[in-house]
C-alpha cells in the first residue's frame, strides 16, 4: 500500500510541474444562476485540455489566452460559451436547461426519459456508488429504491446478495431477477463486476418496463449500464481505497463455564426418579458422579465427581485450569484488510468514443483462510464510421482468486462449518490439550496439541481451528464478457441493431482436506472441480421514430436467441503421499470421477409500441413470444404482453404556469410476464419435462440407473400478471418530490415441487398448481429540507409494504416443511406446532391439544386455565403461526453537504415479520446434547414447583418433547440497520488548480455498521423465508480513499 | 450521402436469417440421465435397472448416518438390547432411547419407510415393464425374478417396523403399510395380512422366475436367497413348516465359513457362507455413510473412536470361551491384533466383528443374508414344531462356531430358548434384533448389563404391549397421502 501512495504522490508533483506557461492570463469569475452562484460548474478552455471548475461560492480561475473561448457546462443547464477578451474577470449567469429534469432512464432494449416512460423504473447513478467499499455491484442496490428487497450478502468476501423486486412470484421457481449488462443478458458472476466501471442501474419493477423481456423478466430486471467515453477531453480517473472489516452481527449470549457444569448436572438429575426423598437423593448422587462422564472434559481443578455438588452447585473451590484457552472465536477471527485501487481513462470524439480501466482489489474476511483479489479490465470503444453505420465493442475480464471459508449457507450443520462449530461450543472445552496442573500439553516437537476429545454434541473427535487453517476450499475464477453491437441507419427515420454477447466463467474449485484432523482423517484427501458457464445472446432489433407535429411514434420489433450451457467436472482423490501438495499426482486413490453437461436455451420475438402527444400524453404497448427449452414441445412456446399510459399533468396548460408545482405525473401498465426460473436449473431443471432416470449407480463394475424424476410433461409456463398505478411529483423548485404506486402481481400456473407421500418413491413431482398474488404500497420521498450557499440537507425515505396470497391451489392444501399452502393464506405464513407454555406445577412444556387425538384417562393430556393442553408434541395441535414477511421495510438516508464536505448516513429497517429460529433453538436443549452451548435464556428455566416461566425444565430425556418444531422459536424480525455511512471531502478548486488536477475527493466509509434486533445474535436480513441458518455474517466495514481525476 | 439502402437491407436480411434459430434449437438431450422409457426398453436397460437397486442397498440417503440399507439394520440392532453405546453419541440416539418411534417429525422413521418405497418404486418399474422389453426371456425372467425379491424384502422390512407384529393363526386386519405394486397409484395401508399374502406371492413367482439363474456376484439375488427369504418371512408369521422347508433349500451346496475366516471382520461378500452382500469399491464409497464408518472397530470416525460399539455383557457372558464368536468381542476393549487410531476410546465387551478397509477408509462389505441364518430358522422352526432333527441342525451350525461344543438334549422351549441365545450372538450387528423381538412378543430387556441409564434415556425395558413397538408413519406421508392413517400416537 505505502508503495502505492508514494507513486501517486509522485504522479501528483509531476502533474503539478506542468502548471508552468506562458502569455496565458488567469481568467477569474462568479457562474450564477437565478437562484445564486453555482458550484461545481465545469469550465474548460475550447479546443484545450484546460479546465476548471467553480469552488463553493460559484467561482472560478482559469488560465486563457485572449481570443480563446471558455465553454460552461452544468448539468441541468444550457452550455454557455465566452470569448475572453481584455477582462480577466468573466462573470456568467447560466439559464436552465428546458429538460431539466429528464434523466435518461435505461429500459428494455433501449433508453428513454424519466418524464416519457410509462414504467416503473428506478435508477442509481454512479456517484451513489462511488465512494462505498462495494465488493459487489449489487450490494449498491440496498436501501437505494422501495420495492427492493436485498438479503446481504455473507462475511465471505466477494458474496453475492440475493435481491428481491416485489416480494416473490414463484414458490420453487426462481425469484432472482433479470440481469441485463449492456443491454444484453447477463449470465456471467455479477461479482466480477468492477463497481467503478458501471454508470447506472436502473431497477424495472412493473409489467410495462419488463414484458419486454418476456420469459426472463417475471422477477423483475436489474439493468447495469457500464461507462463509455463521454469527456471530450481525455480523463484519467485514480481510485484508492483501503479499509478493515470487522464482525457485524454478534454472537448469541451462551452460558459460561461454571452456568455450563450446574445446568447439565440439573438435565441429567430431573431425568431420573426423584418421587421420595431417597429417590431425590439418588438422583443427584448419580448426577454429581455422572455429569463429567458425560460432558467427557473437566476443566476444573477439581476431581470430576467434585464439580457439581449434591445440591446442584459448582464446589466452591472449582476454578478454571485454562480459562484463557476456552475462547474458539478468538483463535479464528481476524481483522479483514479491504484494499481497492482502480483507474479508467476516457475521452471522445465526433466518431468514437472510449473507456479503459483497470482494477484490483483486495478484500480479507473476518475469519482466517477467507479472502477475495480480483483483477479487471474494461475496454469499451464506439465507433461511427458513417452517418449510417455505428458499432462497437465493450470487453471486459475479470480473474479473481477467493479462499472460501466454510459457510453455513450451504453447510449450515456440517463439522466443518466454523460458525456452526463455534457457535455450539460448550463453554466448557479448551482449543488445545492440557496437563492435569493446566499447563499446555506438547508434542514431541514442542508444540500444542490440537484438542479433539469433547462431549458427544461438542463436535467430538474434530479440531474446527485446526480443521479451518489446515483445509484448503480456493476458487480460482475467470470471467469474460463481450458484448458487440452494429448499428445501421437504414432510413432517415428507421435503424438496423445488431446485438451479440458472450458471457463465459470459469471457476476452477480445488479443496484440501487434511490428513490429521477430520473428513480425512489419517489420509488426506483432495478434490478439483471445473464449472463452466457459458451464456450466447444473439438480438435483431428493428426501430422506428418518427415525429407527426405534436405526435411522436416508436415501433420496435426484435428477435433473440439465447444459449447457456453449463459443464461440470469433479474427481476425488484420497491418501496423499507427501505433505504440502494439493495436486492429484500426490494423491493414491480415485474415490469420484465425474462430468456432466446441461444446457438450455430460449428463442424469442417480441415488439414495442410508442406513442406521446406532445410529452403529455403516452402510450406503450408491446408483446414478446418465447420459446423455452425447459417444457414440452406442445407447451414450449407462451405470449406475454403489456399496456402503459401516463400523463405528464404537469404539461397541461392550465398548470404549466404554476410556480410551485415543477412537475406531476399519472401512470399506469398492466401486463403478463413468464418464469421458466432461467438459467436456474436449481429452480426448474432444465430436463424437468422428462421422466428420467439418473445415470451413476453402478454396482462394483455394473452399470447402474435409478428412478429420478417423474417428469412434468404436462408443465407450462409460470405467468405473471402485473398491474402497476403510480403517481410522480415534484414542488418547490423540485425540494420536495416523490413517488407514490401500487402494485399487484398475480401468478398463474405456479411452479411447484409438489411433495409426493413417500411410499411413490420419489419426494416430488413438479406440476403448475393454482395460483397467488401478491400486493404492495411503495412510497420514495425525497426532500431537500435545507438549500443554502454553503449547506444542504437532503432526506430520502423508501417505505413498501408487501401481500402475499395464494387464490387456488388444486388441493386442500400443500403441507411443506413449517410452511402450509392454503388458498387465503399465504406462502409465508408459518404452520406450526402451538406452543402453550411451561406448566409451573412440574415445568413440562405443554402444547395446545388436537381435539381430535384427546382420548380419555390419557396422561400425556392436561386442563390448564381451562385449554386442553398436551406434554406430547405429536399430540399437538398445528396453526398458522405468522408470517415471515415484513409489515414494511424500506430505508432512509440524510446527506449533509457543507463546502467541500459531504456526509451521507443511510438506515435500512423492517418491521413485522418473524423468523423460525432454529439457531436458537438448538442452544436451547434440554440437557441431552451433552457438549452444546446453552443459550443464557436457559438460566430461567423451570426449576420449582410455582416457577412461572417459558423454558421448560432441564430433562435430558425430555429434548423431543422440548425441541419440536413449534412457534415457540419464532422471534420478531423487526429490525433497523445501519446500513452505510460516508464522509467525503473535496478538495476546493483553488487547490485543484494548483495541483493541476480537475478534482480530488477524500472518503470514509462505512457498510453494515450496526444491526439493532430482538434477540442478540439472530441476524433477520438473512433469507427471505424467515428461516435461520450458522452462516458466515456480513462484515462490517470501514474504509478510507481517495477519488482523484485529471 | 448517396447510397444504395437496397443493399443495406439485404445484409440486414441475410442477418436475421442467420439469427433465426434451426427447429431443433429448442430440444436438448440430458448427459446425466436417461429417459425412463428407455431405462426398461430393453433387457440391457433391466440389467442397469436392477444393478441401481443394488447399489441403492449401499449409497447414503438423506443425513450421513442413513447407510442404506446398512443403516436399517443399525437401527434394528440399536433398538435392541444386545448392542451398547459406550458412551454418549447421537447417531441413532433416538433409536437406541425409544424417543424416535414416537415422533412422527423423526428422520429416523422417515429414513426407512423412504428408502424401501424408493427400492419398490425402482423395482416396480422393472416388474411392470419387463415382459414388454425386447431381449432374450432369460434375462427379463432374471431382471424380474430379483426385482420381485426387492419388492418382497421392501414390504417385508417395512410391514415388521411399522405395523403390529403378524400372529399366526388369526386374521391379521390390523393395519398394514401401503402396498405398492406400481409407480403411479398413491394408496392407503393394506392389511398386515394382505401385506404378507403379496410379500409370499411375489417371493413364489420369484422363485419361478430364477430358478438356473447363475449369478455374477453376491450383490444379486438368486434362487437360494429366494428360498432365504421365504423362509425368513415364514419364521415371522409362524408358518414353521414352510419356514423350515425354505431354509433347507436355501442352504442347499453352501457351507459354512472356518473359524479363521470368522475373525477376518466380515467384509469380504465372496465369504462362502455369504448368500447376499454389498461390496463397497473405492470410487463408490460413501465415506462416513459407509456401513463401517459406524459399525467397524477399526476405521476413525468420531463416532466409533468416542463410541465404539459393545456386545450386552450379560449375553457375551453366556458364550463360552471356545467359542469363535467370542473372539469378535474385546472384554477389555484393547482389541489386540487390531490397528486402531490413537485417540480411539477403550471400553469393554466392544466388537470387532466387522472391520473396515482400515482406519482411514470405511469402506466394508455388508452381509444381507448367511447360510448360517438359515441353519437358526430351520433349527428354530423345526424345534418349534417338535421334530426330532431341531437339535441336530443347530449342532451343525454350533459346531463350526465352537469345537467343544455338544449337541443339545433339550427339548420343548429350553431348546427353543437355546437356539434364540445361538441366534442373537450369530447375528449381532446384522440388524435382526428389533424383529426378533417383536416376533417373538417378548420385552425389550436392558437391564443387568453394560447400558447406560442415561444413555439409553432410561428405556431398560418395554414391554410387548407398548406402542413404540409400531414406529409412527413418517410425517411427510401424512402431510401428502390422505388415505394413510396414522398409528396410535
Amino acid at each position: 500500500m505505502r508503495l502505492k501512495f508514494k507513486w501517486i504522490f509522485s504522479l501528483l508533483v509531476a502533474l503539478s510541474l506542468q502548471l508552468v506557461s506562458a502569455q496565458e492570463k488567469m481568467i477569474k469569475g462568479v457562474v450564477s444562476d437565478e437562484t445564486g452562484p453555482i458550484p461545481g460548474v465545469n469550465v474548460i478552455v475550447k479546443g484545450t485540455k484546460i479546465s476548471s471548475q467553480t469552488d463553493f461560492d460559484g467561482t472560478y480561475t482559469i488560465n486563457a489566452k485572449q481570443g480563446e473561448t471558455l465553454v460552461f457546462s452544468y448539468v441541468g443547464k444550457n452550455n454557455l460559451s465566452m470569448v475572453v477578451g481584455s477582462s480577466s474577470t468573466i462573470n456568467v449567469q447560466l439559464t436552465s436547461d428546458s429538460n431539466e429534469m429528464d434523466e435518461v432512464v435505461v429500459v428494455a432494449y433501449g433508453k428513454t426519459t424519466k418524464s416519457a416512460n410509462t414504467g416503473s423504473v428506478a435508477s442509481i447513478s454512479s456517484e451513489k456508488l462511488q465512494d462505498r467499499a462495494l465488493t459487489n455491484v449489487l450490494s449498491g442496490l440496498d436501501g437505494a429504491t422501495s420495492g427492493v428487497q436485498i438479503q446481504t450478502s455473507s462475511g465471505q468476501p466477494g458474496s453475492a446478495p440475493s435481491v428481491r423486486i416485489r416480494g416473490f412470484s414463484s414458490i420453487n421457481g426462481s425469484n432472482t431477477p433479470l440481469y441485463i449488462v449492456d443491454g444484453v443478458p447477463y449470465t456471467g458472476d455479477i461479482s466480477a463486476i468492477n463497481s467503478a466501471d458501471v454508470e447506472s442501474m436502473s431497477i424495472l419493477k412493473d409489467a410495462a418496463s419488463t414484458s419486454l423481456y418476456g420469459s426472463k423478466a417475471a422477477n423483475g430486471v436489474v439493468i447495469i449500464t457500464t461507462k463509455i467515453g463521454k469527456s471530450e477531453v481525455p480523463k484519467f480517473t485514480l481510485n484508492v481505497s483501503q479499509g478493515l472489516s470487522s464482525r457485524s452481527i454478534p454472537e448469541y449470549s451462551r452460558v459460561n463455564a461454571s452456568q455450563y457444569y450446574p445446568l447439565e448436572w440439573e438435565a441429567i438429575r430431573n431425568s431420573r426418579p426423584m418421587g421420595t426423598q431417597a429417590q431425590l437423593d439418588a438422583a443427584n448422587l448419580y448426577a454429581t458422579n455422572n455429569v463429567a462422564t458425560l460432558l467427557v472434559v473437566n476443566p476444573f481443578n477439581v476431581q470430576n465427581n467434585q464439580i457439581v455438588g449434591v445440591d446442584g452447585k459448582l464446589n466452591p473451590n472449582a476454578e478454571l485450569l485454562y480459562a484463557d484457552d476456552l475462547d474458539w472465536e478468538k483463535q479464528l477471527s481476524r481483522t479483514g484488510i479491504r484494499r481497492s485501487s482502480d483507474f479508467s481513462y476516457q475521452g471522445r470524439s465526433e466518431t468514437s468514443n472510449y473507456f479503459v480501466s483497470i482494477s484490483n482489489l483486495k478484500d480479507e474476511g473476518v475469519i482466517q483462510n477467507s479472502d477475495y483479489e480480483r483483477t479487471t479490465a474494461r475496454v469499451n470503444i464506439n465507433s461511427k464510421f458513417k452517418e449510417w453505420f455505428r458499432t462497437g465493442l465493450n470487453l471486459s475480464g475479470a480473474l479473481s482468486d477467493s479462499n472460501q471459508a466454510v459457510n453455513g449457507v450451504d453447510n449450515t450443520s456440517s463439522f466443518n462449518n466454523p460458525f456452526r462449530t463455534i457457535r455450539y461450543m460448550g463453554p466448557i472445552y479448551p482449543v488445545f490439550d492440557h496437563n492435569a496442573d493446566g499447563s499446555f500439553m506438547l508434542d514431541g516437537a514442542g508444540e500444542k496439541i490440537y484438542s479433539t476429545v469433547r462431549g458427544a454434541q461438542a463436535s467430538t473427535g474434530r479440531n474446527i481451528v485446526y480443521e479451518t487453517l489446515n483445509n484448503k476450499d480456493i476458487d480460482k475464477t475467470i470471467v469474460l464478457s463481450a458484448r458487440t453491437f452494429a448499428e445501421f441507419k437504414l432510413l432517415k427515420d428507421i435503424k438496423f441493431t445488431a446485438n451479440y454477447a458472450i458471457d463465459k466463467t470459469s471457476i476452477n474449485n480445488s479443496t484440501y482436506t487434511n490428513k490429521l484432523i477430520g473428513d480425512a482423517a489419517g489420509i488426506g484427501g483432495a478434490s478439483k472441480s471445473d464449472y463452466v458457464y457459458t451464456g450466447v445472446t444473439f438480438n435483431q432489433l428493428l426501430e422506428y421514430e418518427k415525429a407527426f407535429g405534436s405526435h411522436n411514434l416508436s415501433v420496435l420489433a426484435g428477435h433473440e436467441s439465447f444459449d447457456y450451457e453449463t459443464t461440470y467436472l469433479t474427481g476425488t482423490k484420497r491418501g496423499q503421499v507427501v505433505n504440502d501438495n494439493t495436486e492429484f499426482i500426490n494423491f493414491v486413490t480415485v474415490t469420484n470421477l465425474d462430468s456432466y453437461s446441461r444446457n438450455y436455451s430460449t428463442e424469442s420475438y417480441f415488439s414495442r409500441l410508442g406513442y406521446d402527444y406532445e410529452g403529455k400524453y403516452i402510450l406503450s404497448a408491446s408483446f414478446r413470444r418465447d420459446g423455452s427449452s425447459k417444457f414440452a414441445k406442445e407447451n414450449r412456446w407462451g405470449n406475454f404482453w403489456s399496456v402503459g399510459a401516463a400523463w405528464n399533468i404537469s404539461k397541461e396548460s392550465f398548470l404549466s404556469s404554476s410556480s410551485w408545482l415543477n412537475d406531476l405525473k399519472l401512470r399506469g401498465s398492466f401486463g403478463e410476464v413468464g418464469n421458466d426460473s432461467h438459467t436456474s436449473n436449481s429452480g426448474l431443471s432444465y430436463y424437468v419435462y422428462q421422466p428420467t432416470y439418473s445415470l451413476g449407480y453402478d454396482n462394483g463394475s455394473e452399470g447402474g440407473i435409478v428412478a429420478n424424476g417423474i417428469g412434468a410433461p404436462n408443465l407450462k409456463w409460470e405467468k405473471n400478471t402485473q398491474a402497476d398505478l403510480a403517481l410522480e411529483f415534484s414542488t418547490f423548485s423540485n425540494r420536495f418530490s416523490g413517488t407514490v404506486e401500487y402494485y399487484n402481481r398475480k401468478t398463474d400456473g405456479l411452479i411447484f415441487n409438489v411433495p409426493n407421500p413417500l411410499s411413490l418413491g420419489l419426494d416430488n413431482r413438479v406440476e403448475n398448481i393454482g395460483s397467488m398474488e401478491n400486493d404492495g404500497i411503495e412510497v420514495s420521498l425525497n426532500a431537500m429540507f435545507v438549500k443554502t450557499k454553503d449547506f444542504s440537507w437532503d432526506f430520502n425515505v423508501n417505505a413498501s409494504t408487501i401481500n402475499n396470497k395464494i387464490t387456488s391451489l388444486p388441493q386442500e392444501e400443500i403441507i411443506n416443511g413449517s410452511k402450509k399452502l392454503k388458498v387465503g393464506s399465504s406462502m409465508y405464513d408459518y404452520w406450526l406446532r402451538d406452543w402453550y407454555g411451561v406448566d409451573p406445577t412440574d415445568g413440562y412444556i405443554l402444547y395446545v391439544s388436537d381435539p381430535s387425538l384427546i382420548v380419555a384417562n390419557d396422561a400425556e393430556q392436561r386442563v390448564v386455565n381451562g385449554v386442553n393442553v398436551t406434554t406430547n408434541h405429536t399430540k399437538a395441535l398445528y396453526h398458522y403461526a405468522g408470517s415471515s414477511l415484513p409489515d414494511l421495510y424500506g430505508s432512509f438516508t440524510n446527506t449533509f453537504k457543507y463546502a467541500g464536505l459531504e456526509l451521507s448516513v443511510m438506515f435500512t429497517y423492517q418491521l413485522g415479520g418473524l423468523t423460525y429460529d432454529t439457531n436458537y433453538a438448538s442452544l436451547m436443549h434440554s440437557g441431552n446434547q451433552y457438549g452444546s452451548a446453552l443459550s443464557t435464556d436457559i438460566l430461567n428455566r423451570w426449576q420449582n414447583p410455582g416457577d412461572i416461566t417459558d423454558v421448560p425444565r432441564l430433562d435430558v430425556n425430555r429434548e423431543t418433547q422440548n425441541s419440536a418444531a413449534s412457534d415457540r422459536w419464532l422471534i420478531d424480525s423487526d429490525y433497523l440497520s445501519f446500513r452505510q455511512a460516508n464522509l467525503a471531502y473535496n478538495l476546493p478548486n483553488n487547490l485543484t488548480d494548483k495541483l493541476g488536477i480537475n478534482s480530488m475527493r477524500f472518503f470514509v466509509n462505512g457498510e453494515n455498521l450496526i444491526l439493532f434486533t430482538k434477540k442478540k445474535g439472530m441476524d433477520p436480513t438473512q433469507n427471505f423465508n424467515g428461516t435461520t441458518q450458522n452462516r458466515f455474517s456480513p462484515s462490517r466495514v470501514i474504509s478510507l480513499g481517495l477519488n482523484l481525476n485529471f | 450521402m448517396k447510397i444504395n439502402y437496397k443493399k443495406y437491407l439485404l445484409a440486414v436480411g441475410s442477418i436475421l436469417l442467420l439469427g433465426s434459430c434451426s427447429n431443433d434449437f429448442l430440444d436438448h438431450t440430458p448427459t446425466e440421465f436417461i429417459s425412463e422409457d428407455a431405462a426398461t426398453a430393453d433387457t440391457d436397460a433391466l440389467y442397469l435397472a436392477i444393478n441401481g437397486i443394488h447399489r441403492s442397498m449401499y449409497i447414503r440417503y438423506e443425513n450421513q448416518g442413513e447407510t442404506g440399507v446398512g443403516g436399517v439394520m443399525q437401527q434394528m440392532d440399536i433398538a435392541g438390547e444386545d448392542l451398547v453405546y459406550t458412551a454418549s453419541n447421537g447417531w441413532y440416539g433416538t433409536v437406541y432411547n425409544w424417543t424416535a418411534p414416537s415422533n412422527d417429525n423423526s428422520q429416523e422413521i422417515r429414513f426407512p419407510y423412504r428408502t424401501f418405497y424408493q427400492i419398490i418404486r425402482n423395482a416396480n418399474a422393472i416388474i411392470n415393464n419387463a415382459d414388454a422389453a425386447s431381449g432374450p426371456q432369460e434375462d427379463k425372467n432374471i431382471t424380474k425374478g430379483q426385482a420381485l425379491l426387492y419388492r418382497a424384502f421392501s414390504h417385508y422390512q417395512l410391514v415388521q417396523i411399522y405395523a403390529k407384529r403378524y400372529v399366526n393363526g388369526v386374521s391379521n386386519s390390523q393395519d398394514g403399510i401401503p402396498l405398492i405394486l406400481n409407480t403411479v397409484d398413491i394408496v392407503g395401508r393394506s392389511s398386515v395380512e394382505d401385506v404378507y399374502s403379496q410379500i409370499n406371492a411375489d417371493i413364489d413367482e420369484a422363485i419361478v422366475l430364477l430358478a438356473g439363474y447363475k449369478k455374477p456376484n453376491n450383490s444379486h439375488l438368486d434362487l437360494p436367497v429366494a428360498y432365504g427369504l421365504k423362509a425368513r418371512v415364514n419364521l415371522t408369521q409362524g408358518n414353521w413348516a414352510i419356514a423350515a422347508d425354505n431354509a433347507a433349500k436355501a442352504r442347499v451346496g453352501k457351507s459354512l465359513m472356518s473359524i479363521a475366516q470368522y475373525t477376518a471382520g466380515f467384509n469380504d461378500y465372496t465369504n462362502p457362507e455369504w448368500m447376499w452382500g454389498s461390496d463397497v469399491v473405492e470410487v463408490q464409497t460413501a465415506y462416513f455413510a459407509n456401513f463401517g464408518a459406524y459399525m467397524s472397530r477399526n476405521f476413525s470416525s468420531t463416532v466409533i473412536r468416542a463410541c465404539p460399539k459393545a456386545i450386552n455383557s450379560k449375553l457375551y457372558n453366556q458364550i463360552p470361551t471356545t467359542d469363535v464368536r467370542a473372539a469378535i468381542f474385546s472384554k477389555t476393549g484393547e482389541h489386540p491384533g487390531i490397528t486402531l487410531d490413537p485417540a480411539a476410546k477403550k471400553f469393554p465387551y466392544t466388537s470387532q466383528k466387522f472391520l473396515s478397509v482400515s482406519t482411514a477408509d470405511s469402506r466394508c462389505d455388508i452381509p444381507y443374508m448367511r447360510i448360517a441364518e438359515m441353519y437358526l430358522i430351520e433349527a428354530e422352526a423345526k424345534a418349534r414344531l417338535g421334530a426330532a432333527d431341531a437339535a441336530k441342525i443347530l449342532f451343525d451350525l454350533v459346531q463350526k462356531r465352537n469345537p467343544a461344543y455338544v449337541l443339545s438334549t433339550s427339548t420343548g422351549q429350553t431348546l427353543i430358548d437355546e437356539i434364540l441365545f445361538q441366534r442373537r450372538i450369530e447375528l449381532w450387528g446384522e440388524g435382526f434384533r428389533f424383529f426378533d423381538l417383536k416376533r417373538t412378543n417378548a420385552t425389550l430387556d436392558r437391564t443387568g448389563a453394560n447400558h447406560n441409564s442415561t444413555l439409553v434415556g432410561g428405556v431398560l425395558t418395554v414391554p410387548p404391549t407398548d406402542k413404540r413397538w409400531q414406529w409412527l408413519i413418517p410425517r411427510a406421508e401424512i402431510n401428502a397421502n390422505p388415505l394413510i392413517k396414522q398409528n396410535e400416537l
